[in-house]
């Protein structure tokens, strides 16, 4: 499970690193495989962000691990990018619009988790979120490499690894801080499961026989 | 001033006393100023009011006073009511004279005991709250400055909670006057969060003006000051106090402030849900007592609201443990290292966490230390400063909840604790030496550093040597150690400390490996000699040298042989073997050996092969005592240098490998030990003395390790028998399997069969058994005696050591008959008979009459006995009992006759047949063994019975007529089908002829082939009206014309009774054919 994971994501991020609009040989990936990898990087992520959210809503305390708890979101809650939008208003946007959010929203969520990851109490769980933290940014950068491979300009805004949480005041107390907390993995599980979906349905569309075509091409 | 005029105040009492009774009189005449009052605030002047009646109120006044009577009266005009004049030393008399309506003029004489004091009411200058801690801060100035110095103060403090202004506490605070105005303070922690609700304080005072004759009282509350609650402010929400910090054990408060319009559904601490407590609309509040440590992210206390949620995170931990154990040491004079143990954890996380910082105190340094949360190693680095050598420091540390400290004054130069040190390397070694270097980072140039090598080999203990080395800064150092092995692997390993004052050894370095070289072997082997049996040549041997004696692999041994100091031979024999032949001839030389490595060669060893002649050689026994074989043997004086024991181990088929050990001239006994002695082998040691000439063999002993019994039994053999005894025979034990110096023999005998079941004699637990006990080894042969004859004994023959008996041997013999006795055994009885017979003789010839009388008395006559009369009778009856007698029934032959009368009458018999033939295989089974009777014909009785044949019978004659009675297979028919058949046969006698052949197709057969078969078989011979007739002797023939079938029946072989029943049987109702039943049964069971 685990080791197959990691390996998953160690895949994913090798082979997306050409892909990185610094390197700008997006060429030489097909998009098709590109995006089965994210898709594949994705469903390890919400595997592995459940087991996480357990551990983390346990050290979050009573009533954050209640499995009703279901607090009103916040007005502050706003600033962790909500995947709460209307599925057929997302479903209506074009591919690139989708990818450019779902590359914009898991940037602001990486830096919202790096903050996270230094607030925690106990080293275990540091860990933990820190390696989370590290197969997230793989993620962002897959979602890159997905749009370099298909063509779109990646979007403007936090790229690569944000150097803080932007905006945003911090939570004036450790109470509302717990609920970002909350709310924070509660959107990126919702992003993630989207995430899925949108890179199933992206695969579909983009055959994977590019490399095939091109290989055929070579032995010609 | 009051104090030095007493005396004249009690005198001026004592008048005012008298003067006011004189005024009041005048005292509450309308219209007039009455009840004048006089208040001081200050103790300097008082504040006088009166009243007026109405008419007079909007008027002026005129007021005058006077003290006394010397004093000028002071007088003024005034509007209102109230005048502030001096107070008066004793008394003041005022006279007050209102310009109303009319002028009423009114005078007063005012007491000091009438003026009360009053403070001035306090005004509080500020209220702070301080919401974190729930903690209100109150200052006010205790206007000190008006009243004289020294006069207590007494400070009344309410505290009033929520709209309604309850009450929840009341202080008094006391303070001193100081001639001053002081600002004075006072904190109070709430219990309840002071965002929960308004706090309110109100203050008032009491001055002890303890020279003041008047009376006193509290000075008015100050107007409260109000801390307003969160729920005051609009908009205000959440849970307080927000995010605290408590000790473990509190008693917490927490409230939930909310709009008014929201309804609180529960509060919860935890996961446990409170009761809650309404403060006031928009308030509520839960209490939990005895606060436990919370998680690590602290406890959760939340408020729900109908369409919300409010919180808070409470942590509950413990202030910090004063820390145990605290110790400084440096490891290189850089740094100072200082560790301790931090005891409880404080159950506080994160920026709430304990913290630590190092002071020291002689420098005024502040470190702070970082603790590293996941090894919890408590490890604080203090730097070192230059030229101070003693530290004084103080270990602080804190959290939210307290803080402690923990000091330590240490000397570094007395806490060196060095690294391991590092880069250890080999420089250089030979044969018994080593070089080494290493390196310590450090700056130890002002001590002396103390290394301690630690040297290993496989084949030495490990051994530490120290050295002291002056300390220098970072540098290398080396060190030499010597005496060591040659051709031996050491490991190495160093580790330092302080020399000057030792405090820790540093951990040991890695460890390096270092061979050290070969040297020339340290001595020259331990040889022995021996001549070869022929004694052309000898035979060298020598013992291999220790390791630690081989300094390197010995490769080989030089054998050399002088005569003389002339080389006659030289042998080089390499590794492994341990001996050599040289040729010598009868000729003796002295040999010498030597060892050889690749190193060199060892000293010679020599020996000389000379062996002095020996006489009167015994051989002794030696057992082990303990672990070896002790030797002893006399001092021989001439033996001047030593002695020797020489012996030999076998192992198996090998031949025995030499072994020997030399000991001083001057011992006379010896413990011989080798790990190769077995238990149960004998060992032949040789013991030689050592003369200058040579050696001489001066005794041979042999020994055993441990003696065990014999591993075989004696061979033994009966060499002969006589009746009563057993010569028996036996041989030697091998001495291989004798394991032990050989005792004795039991020779062990009883009574007893050979039996293979039988245990042995000495466990059977015989009574009879007898054991002989042979110690005289040279006997070899015992006979045993006074045994019965002709009788079978077991004998058992077992050697025995000091180790115990050999399994036995067993033997059964049987003794020799006794030819004598038996002779003797067979002529008494003879005799006895004889003699018996003789006397019988003589008795019965003597007493012959007698013996006639009684067993021979005369016959009586036979006529007259009643016996012989019965005999007549059963004479006379003859002629009936005649048909008894028995006579042989042979077949005859028949000749077949033809008779007309018989063809129709058999088929009448016919008819009955097939009814016969249903009845019987139903019930005729139980018949069928007890009725399968033979039936045959008896000729003889027949001729003799029809001895008148009638006349119309055919043939005419007694000759009764069978058709083919030879063809007929058995006549099987019963006695009881007789009768039948007479009813239906009509022609006689009919031949049972063919029955066995025909039955077996009678089933199949239509009734018509079944009557002529039927035919053919067993008929009456003739009809019985006719045997009627020609017998009138029959009983049969009287009595019944029907009935008349026993005669001329067939008699059965088996009985020779007549077949046919008597004539007592002719009541009986009906005749059964049951015998063709029975034929057809038997003849048809193979087809059913």
């Amino acid at each position: 499970g685990d080791s197959w994971g990691i390996f998953t994501f160690l895949c994913a991020a090798l082979c997306n690193l050409p892909a990185l609009p610094a390197l700008n040989c997006s060429e030489e990936l097909g998009a098709g495989q590109s995006i089965q990898q994210t898709y594949d990087l994705t469903r390890y992520l919400e595997h592995q962000l459940r087991t996480l959210a357990g551990t983390y809503l346990n050290y979050l305390g009573p009533p954050f691990n209640e499995p009703d708890f279901n607090p009103p979101r916040l007005a502050r809650a706003e600033r962790v990018p909500s995947a709460t939008v209307d599925l057929d208003l997302w479903r209506g946007l074009t591919d690139n619009a989708r990818l450019a959010a779902n590359y914009r929203a898991y940037s602001r969520l990486l830096c919202y988790l790096r903050v996270l990851d230094g607030q925690v109490g106990t080293a275990e769980l540091r860990h933990r979120l820190a390696h989370f933290c590290a197969s997230l940014q793989g993620l962002v950068l897959s979602i890159g490499g997905v749009m370099s491979s298909l063509g779109y300009p990646l979007p403007a805004g936090p790229a690569g690894p944000p150097a803080g949480p932007p905006g945003a005041p911090a939570a004036p107390n450790d109470f509302l801080k717990k609920m970002d907390d909350f709310w924070l993995l509660k959107e990126l599980q919702t992003w993630l499961w989207r995430s899925a979906k949108d890179f199933n349905r992206l695969k579909k569309k983009v055959p994977p026989a590019v490399v095939t075509l091109r290989l055929e091409a070579r032995g010609f | 001033m009051w104090k030095n005029s007493s005396l004249r105040c009690l005198l001026a009492l004592a008048v005012l006393c008298l003067r006011s009774l004189m005024y009041s009189q005048e005292i509450g005449s309308p219209g007039d100023p009455q009840n004048l009052k006089c208040v001081t605030h200050n103790l300097h002047k008082m504040l006088c009011t009166w009243d007026v009646s109405s008419r007079g109120k909007h008027g002026q006044t005129d007021f005058c006073y006077t003290t006394n009577d010397l004093t000028p009266q002071v007088c003024f005009k005034t509007k209102e009511r109230r005048v502030e004049i001096p107070i008066p030393e004793s008394s003041i008399t005022v006279t007050i004279k209102s310009s109303g309506t009319a002028f009423a003029t009114r005078e007063f004489v005012i007491h000091q005991k009438d003026i009360s004091f009053v403070p001035v009411t306090p005004h509080i200058l500020s209220l702070m709250p301080d919401f974190p801690t729930s903690t209100l801060n109150l200052k006010w100035s205790d206007n000190g400055s008006v009243f004289p110095y020294g006069l207590d103060a007494l400070w009344q403090i309410q505290i009033l909670r929520k709209e309604a202004m309850e009450v929840v506490k009341q202080v008094s605070y006391y303070s001193k006057l100081t001639h001053e105005d002081v600002i004075l303070s006072w904190n109070w922690t709430s219990d309840m969060p002071l965002e929960c609700t308004s706090h309110y304080v109100k203050i008032r005072c009491y001055i002890n003006a303890t020279q003041f004759v008047g009376p006193k009282d509290w000075s008015d509350w100050s107007p409260a000051e109000v801390i307003p609650g969160k729920d005051t402010e609009p908009g205000g929400s959440g849970v307080f106090p927000l995010d605290p910090v408590v000790a473990v054990g509190s008693d917490l408060m927490f409230c939930c402030v909310h709009e008014e319009d929201q309804r609180i559904t529960n509060m919860t601490y935890g996961s446990k849900s409170y009761t809650m407590m309404q403060l006031s609309r928009r308030s509520h509040a839960i209490r939990v007592l005895n606060a436990s440590v919370s998680n690590t992210s602290g406890t959760n206390v939340v408020c729900r609201l109908e369409n919300g949620l409010e919180g808070s995170v409470v942590f509950v931990g413990y202030a910090p443990d004063s820390p145990q154990n605290l110790s400084c040491e440096t490891p290189n004079f850089l740094i100072i290292k200082c560790t301790w143990e931090p005891g409880r954890p404080s159950g506080l996380y994160g920026e709430r966490r304990t913290k630590y910082s190092l002071f020291e105190r002689t420098s005024g340094k502040n470190v702070s230390c970082e603790v590293n949360e996941v090894s919890r190693d408590h490890v604080c680095g203090f730097p070192v400063l230059p030229d101070q050598k003693t530290y004084d420091f103080i270990l602080g540390v804190s959290n939210p909840i307290g803080q402690a400290q923990s000091s330590l004054l240490v000397d570094i130069t007395q806490r060196v604790h060095p690294k391991a040190p590092e880069k250890l390397t080999v420089t250089g070694s030979n044969s018994t030496s080593i070089q080494l270097r290493w390196f310590i980072n450090g700056s130890f140039a002002e001590t002396r550093l103390l290394c301690q090598i630690e040297i290993s080999s496989s084949h030495s203990e490990r051994k530490l040597h120290n050295v002291s080395i002056p300390g220098r800064k970072s540098s290398t150092y080396t060190a030499q150690l010597n005496a060591l092995h040659p051709d031996t692997k050491y490991q190495l390993r160093v580790r330092c400390s302080s020399a000057d004052h030792f405090w820790r050894w540093s951990d040991w370095s890695r460890g390096v490996e270092q061979t050290t070289s070969e040297a020339p072997p340290a001595r020259g082997p331990d040889i022995w000699r021996e001549r070869s049996p022929s004694g052309e040549s000898l035979i060298v041997f020598w013992k291999p040298l220790s390791l630690s004696e081989t300094h390197g692999k010995i490769v080989s041994h030089e054998v050399s042989c002088y005569m003389l100091e002339r080389l006659l031979e030289r042998k080089v024999v390499s590794e492994p073997s341990n001996s050599t032949e040289i040729k010598l001839g009868k000729s003796d030389c002295v040999i010498s050996v030597v060892a050889r490595n690749h190193a060199g060669s060892s000293p010679p060893s020599r020996i000389t092969s000379v062996e002095l002649p020996s006489d009167n050689v015994t051989t002794d026994q030696a057992v082990a005592m303990g672990n070896g074989i002790n030797i002893s043997w006399d001092s021989y004086p001439n033996m001047t240098c030593g002695y020797i024991v020489k012996w030999c181990h076998s192992s198996g088929s090998e031949p025995c490998s030499v072994d020997w050990q030399k000991f001083p001239s001057n011992t006379t006994n010896a413990v011989i030990k080798s790990a190769l002695f077995k238990p149960g082998v004998r060992y032949n040691f040789s013991l030689y003395g050592c003369k200058s000439m040579g050696y001489q063999l001066l005794k041979n002993i042999t020994g055993y390790m441990k003696e065990l019994p014999p591993k075989t039994a004696p061979n033994f053999i009966v060499e002969e028998t006589s009746s009563d005894s057993i010569l028996v025979k036996w041989e030697d034990i091998p001495i291989e399997e004798c394991r032990g110096f050989l005792k004795g023999y039991l020779l062990s005998f009883a009574k007893g069969e050979k039996d293979a079941l039988k245990p042995r004699l000495s466990e059977s637990g015989n009574p009879e058994l007898k054991v002989n006990n042979i110690t005289d080894l040279t006997k070899k042969s015992m006979k045993i005696l006074d045994l019965q004859g002709k009788t079978s004994y077991q004998l058992e023959l077992q050697a025995y050591t000091a180790g115990g008996l050999s399994p036995p041997n067993s033997l059964y013999v049987v003794t020799k008959e006794d030819s004598v006795g038996l002779i003797i055994a067979i002529l008494i009885p003879v005799a006895v008979v004889v003699l018996l017979g003789v006397l019988a003789s003589i008795f019965c010839y003597r007493k012959r009459e007698w013996i006639k009388e009684t067993f021979y008395p005369e016959i009586p006559n036979p006529e007259n006995s009643k016996a012989l009369q019965f005999q007549r009778n059963i004479c006379e009856g003859n002629k009936t009992l005649k048909t008894l007698e028995m006579n042989p029934c042979t077949p005859n032959s028949v000749e077949v006759v033809e008779t007309q009368s018989t063809a129709p009458k058999i088929e009448d018999t016919e008819m009955m047949s097939p009814a016969a033939e249903t009845i019987v295989p139903e019930d005729g089974s139980d018949s069928e063994m007890e009725n399968h009777v033979v039936v045959s014909y008896c000729p003889p009785i027949i001729e003799e019975e029809i001895s008148n044949p009638p006349t119309d019978q055919p043939g005419g004659s007694s000759q009764v007529v069978y058709i083919d009675i030879q063809s007929m297979y058995q006549p099987q028919i019963k006695p009881e089908e007789e009768p039948e058949i007479d009813l239906v046969t009509t022609a006689g006698y009919k031949p049972q002829m063919q029955l066995s052949i025909n039955a077996l197709k009678i089933e199949g057969h239509s009734p018509v082939e079944e009557e002529l078969d039927k035919t053919a078989g067993y008929r009456p011979q003739a009809n019985t009206n006719t045997w009627n007739m020609g017998t009138p002797d029959s009983p049969g023939s009287v009595e019944s014309n029907n009935e008349n079938a026993s005669f001329g029946s067939p008699c059965s072989i088996n009985s020779r009774q007549f077949l046919l029943p008597p004539k007592d049987d002719e009541d009986s109702p009906k005749p059964i054919n049951t015998g063709w039943s029975f034929t057809h049964f038997f003849q048809n069971k193979p087809n059913d």
